[in-house]
């Protein structure tokens, strides 16, 4: 991607090293993206292959997370970037950071695929099973919000990640309640009941890293920090975003 | 974590760095000064708190230097430079007529550029102030020495050898030679004119590290060409460009998050 912001440093070194930086955010973002598409189709479809594709995905995003903060170590130690630069740095470790714990937790999902396959079950059958899907549906559409976000760094469209991350909290906990209850009567082996409250947990996760994403974005673009921002303040600070 | 720790964290980020909660020991209003008909600073406004670094940056020709100059009328020393608007050290107008310039540059003290000891033994760069306000007993030159010395961190070094002269020295402890002398006499603030960029990485640090032990004696006013210098030694750093103020805040914020285009496109090396 060509972006004005790295063609405009005196130093061309500078340049390459941001840029080269950025895309390579972008391009491990789409990889969890990728993921997180094929836990969706995995989940719905019991789609084993596509479930075991998410956890190779996953060595590669690992590696892709070790290769950016070499590139961020590199530019801090030889170039000493300052302003919006520097936020480009740190946040470029901070996001790459929730980018590899999602690829984690895509895993996590992925497993539960496979048990259930191995045990000749759709997740269907599954109690919490329409939350895990609301989950892994709501957890994707964010992190393709941020993503966008990101490519463009505009935040108009990041205001309302905060408002997803809620009511994605709430589908949390009805899907648990729902897991809970079914212990006693259902005829599922625990263990099974067990791998889906992990998987509940990790789709909730999802969206946990996908706010964090759209925090570090906002200290990217405005150089503000709004994590422990009081509510109201932060409410009107997203306000102002639109 | 104990009670004790998260207390210290909290502390911490609530950090409060902000100019109005300072102690000023300069400050300057409408400040505007001409090279004959040329303008060289422009409206310039801005406190200097006491005890604190306070770093000026920009490109070559900005005024910054010219700015610092002011801060003890050494640009009295230029015929065709005129000025305008209002300048106090402590409260008192430094160019008002009653001010005593001499007595103005034993208050507000400088370094520059370039080491210049003069060619005399260590001893006798460091007394030459204490020696020039009519002091003479030896018993205070001394101590004023040692002290001196100790606090530009160049006492272990020429505590032995201070009969020898001082164009014997390195080019980095001519340099704190030079602050030694600057210091002896106690100025209340004192002026660094670039005062590393003759020297290599290593006298540059253990100056840098100087500076950052001065503040606590001294008001410290740094004129810098390197950025990274300016961020790691200052609290404060003001940004110039063409003869302006363009921005003046916390470092940390300046380096961080600067508010204005200008001077994110300097600090970032951008083309302006």
């Amino acid at each position: 991607m060509e972006r004005q912001e790295f063609k405009s440093h005196i130093s061309n070194q500078l340049n390459k090293n941001l840029e080269g930086l950025f895309n390579q955010v972008l391009e491990m973002g789409g990889l969890v993206e990728r993921q997180l598409e094929h836990v969706i189709s995995a989940v719905q479809k019991g789609d084993v292959a596509l479930a075991k594709e998410v956890i190779k995905l996953d060595k590669i995003i690992n590696h892709q997370e070790m290769e950016i903060d070499r590139q961020c170590a590199s530019v801090l130690a030889r170039q000493q970037p300052a302003a919006s630069d520097l936020r480009l740095i740190i946040m470029g470790i901070r996001i790459a950071i929730d980018l590899e714990r999602m690829g984690d937790e895509a895993v996590k999902v992925a497993k539960l695929v496979i048990k259930m396959h191995s045990a000749n079950l759709r997740c269907e059958v599954l109690p919490g099973y329409d939350a895990l899907v609301a989950l892994t549906v709501g957890g994707h559409a964010m992190l393709q919000k941020v993503l966008n976000a990101f490519a463009r760094l505009e935040l108009k469209e990041v205001s309302s990640i905060f408002a997803d991350e809620e009511a994605m909290d709430n589908v949390f906990k009805d899907g648990i309640q729902i897991v809970n209850d079914s212990f006693k009567d259902s005829d599922l082996d625990a263990e099974l009941l067990l791998e889906m409250v992990n998987a509940l947990r990790a789709s909730e996760r999802v969206t946990d890293h996908s706010e964090n994403i759209a925090e570090s974005l906002i200290y990217l673009v405005k150089g503000r920090d709004i994590r422990n921002m009081d509510s109201e303040k932060l409410q009107d600070f997203l306000t102002q975003l639109d | 974590m104990s009670e004790q720790t998260i207390s210290v964290t909290l502390d911490r980020d609530a950090r409060d760095m902000s100019l109005e909660s300072e102690k000023i020991a300069m400050e300057v209003k409408d400040w505007n000064l001409y090279y004959g008909k040329k303008q060289a600073l422009n409206g310039v406004n801005m406190v200097v708190p006491e005890n604190c670094v306070t770093a000026f940056i920009g490109p070559s020709g900005c005024g910054k230097s010219t700015l610092l100059r002011c801060f003890n009328r050494m640009n009295d020393l230029i015929d065709i430079v005129s000025v305008e608007g209002e300048m106090t050290l402590h409260g008192d107008d430094i160019y008002s007529k009653a001010m005593d310039v001499a007595a103005l540059r034993r208050r507000v003290g400088m370094v520059f550029q370039k080491p210049n000891p003069f060619p005399k033994s260590i001893y006798e760069n460091v007394a030459y102030g204490l020696r020039l306000q009519g002091i003479s007993n030896k018993e205070v030159l001394d101590e004023t020495v040692e002290w001196a010395l100790k606090g530009a961190g160049l006492w272990e070094e020429a505590k032995d050898r201070l009969n020898e002269n001082a164009l014997s020295m390195s080019g980095g402890q001519q340099q704190r030679l030079c602050i030694a002398r600057a210091i002896a006499i106690k100025p209340e603030v004192l002026l660094l004119d670039e005062p590393t960029s003759a020297l290599d990485p290593i006298s540059t640090l253990a100056i840098e590290e100087l500076i950052f032990e001065l503040k606590k004696e001294f008001t410290i006013l740094i004129v810098t060409h390197n950025m990274q210098q300016a961020a790691r030694v200052s609290d404060y750093t003001a940004f110039m460009y063409m003869g302006e103020l363009i921005e003046y805040t916390d470092t940390d914020s300046l380096f961080t998050n600067p508010q204005k285009k200008r001077t994110e496109d300097y600090i970032t090396g951008r083309y302006g």
